[in-house]
């Protein structure tokens, strides 16, 4: 039915800060298996809200599974929230 | 006869009205979201069963015989690499108020008419604005769509003298199209397409206008008025196909909140009457919700049920005194629902007879309607500070993760 896992896993990320439409740019991110992803395109980045609390949702790829990134805007923190890479 | 007003000629003004329309908008989203699902068939659905109805297909799935409608089992049949995928709102949300910005930076009247179209009104924007070709304002809008959303996205524009034409002429070319209808090609334009094509004519209408010899968009337009307004729809609204057909505005009004209402289909089918009453329960928080969010109070209630068998069971009720609260409106949704049917399949609620909320109005029912009206809205502001219900009743602890929200087609008003 789905291709999606949904993950709440804590990873590292550097994201690059800068200007523009999409100012928040995250290049790639550490899983907690030491995994690294190298990000290769940003798909969608949307804001949604937690009660009180902005979370930015980032859709990303690394060319060869999709991923979702979740930055929590308020405690500065990431989280890899769905990983979707089954699509046979 | 016509009123004075009726215009008999097509309207040769300048088009000036611009009607855009995502393509399948949710699978676009989808796609434009994961890369890996692009030129991939995608259809988004409610939820992850197999027999839930596909609420949008890409074009990809589209191309290969999905519709709308259909049950993932089914379109399975037809593709089976088909991608269901559960629909997320926030995303949908999001790129919404993005194509909402974008519109209305050339002009301040937009209204959107659903959460993937909407219309542009240029005939009281800046003349810098209006100096302009409108092809090439929607050959903008579709890059800066592409650029402020993301390289997938893509959208139909449509452009012509009223509504009801931009719309037809968004429709003309998809995806991706941009086509424009004036007095000049209005005739072409009508002949390529049926009846059916039109916005506002399905199956009842139809047969209304077969019925006095109108097969073709083409005849339509050539009926004089009084047939349609004497013979086919009985009423003004002949007249203003007349004169909609034409190119003049008909449709730029406003549409005020009648009914607020949601349904649910059931999961199971072995749900007791209590989880059944749960789920409604459920409902009624979320039909008060919206009531009080559009600033509204109401008068009557309607609840229905569709059994397994394809029964259709509804009872309604008016009240003597305005309500708002989710307690008054379930206390009558319940009443009405001990007579609801057994192998029950799908329920829904329906709060009418609305009216603005003022305080004047309330406070003539006392002060006990005056303290539901202060915790009601009070339960309200903590829930939109600190999440959808975060308060809510004990009743309906265990129902959130059935019930889910849902995207509002046709309705704009609670994005």
């Amino acid at each position: 039915m789905n291709d999606e896992i949904l993950l709440h896993e804590r990873v590292q990320v550097i994201a690059v800060f800068g200007e523009g439409l999409n100012p928040c740019r995250p290049l790639k991110f550490r899983r907690t298996n030491g995994r690294e992803v190298e990000i290769t395109e940003i798909g969608l980045r949307h804001p949604t809200t937690r009660g009180k609390r902005t979370v930015h949702m980032f859709d990303v790829t690394d060319g060869g599974a999709d991923y979702r990134l979740e930055f929590d805007s308020e405690r500065l923190t990431w989280h890899l929230a769905m990983e979707a890479d089954r699509y046979e | 006869m016509s009123s004075p007003l009726t215009h008999q000629t097509y309207n040769e003004e300048r088009p000036l009205v611009m009607h855009i329309d995502l393509n399948s908008c949710f699978a676009t989203v989808e796609q434009q979201a994961r890369p890996m699902l692009r030129g991939r068939p995608v259809a988004i659905v409610n939820r992850r069963t197999e027999h839930t109805m596909i609420v949008t297909a890409s074009y990809e799935a589209k191309a290969r015989g999905v519709g709308l409608g259909m049950s993932v089992k089914e379109a399975r049949r037809l593709v089976p690499d088909l991608v269901a995928l559960e629909s997320d709102p926030s995303k949908y949300r999001y790129v919404y108020h993005k194509l909402m910005d974008i519109m209305r930076s050339y002009s301040a009247h937009v209204t959107m008419k659903s959460i993937d179209e909407g219309v542009i009104d240029f005939h009281q924007t800046s003349q810098d604005i209006r100096d302009r070709p409108l092809e090439e304002i929607g050959r903008e809008i579709k890059q800066r769509l592409r650029d402020e959303i993301g390289i997938a996205m893509r959208c139909n524009v449509g452009i012509a003298p009223n509504r009801f034409l931009a719309k037809t002429a968004a429709g003309l070319h998809k995806p991706d199209g941009l086509d424009v209808i004036t007095h000049d090609n209005l005739r072409s334009t009508l002949g390529t397409l049926e009846l059916r094509d039109l916005t506002g004519i399905a199956k009842h209408n139809e047969a209304r206008l077969n019925s006095v010899g109108i097969y073709t968009p083409l005849e339509f337009l050539d009926s004089d008025v009084s047939t349609l307004k004497d013979v086919v729809f009985k009423s003004i609204v002949g007249e203003q196909w007349h004169q909609r057909l034409r190119g003049w505005e008909v449709d730029d009004r406003p549409h005020p909140l009648k009914t607020a209402g949601r349904q649910y289909v059931l999961e199971s089918n072995a749900l007791s009457r209590a989880e059944i009453l749960q789920r409604l329960h459920h409902l009624c928080e979320s039909v008060g919700a919206k009531v009080r969010s559009q600033g509204k109070i109401a008068r009557g209630v309607f609840v229905y049920a569709k059994t397994r068998d394809r029964r259709y069971w509804h009872a309604r009720r008016m009240a003597s005194a305005p309500f708002f609260s989710d307690q008054a409106i379930y206390a009558q949704a319940c009443q009405l629902f001990e007579k609801a049917p057994e192998a029950i399949k799908e329920i829904g609620v329906t709060c009418y007879e609305l009216s603005d909320d003022t305080d004047k109005q309330l406070s003539l029912f006392g002060d006990q309607l005056a303290q539901e009206r202060h915790t009601a809205l009070t339960i309200d502001v903590i829930n939109s500070r600190y999440g959808d219900r975060t308060i809510h009743s004990a009743d309906t602890l265990g129902t959130g993760i059935y019930v889910k929200q849902k995207i509002p087609f046709g309705s704009t008003r609670y994005l």
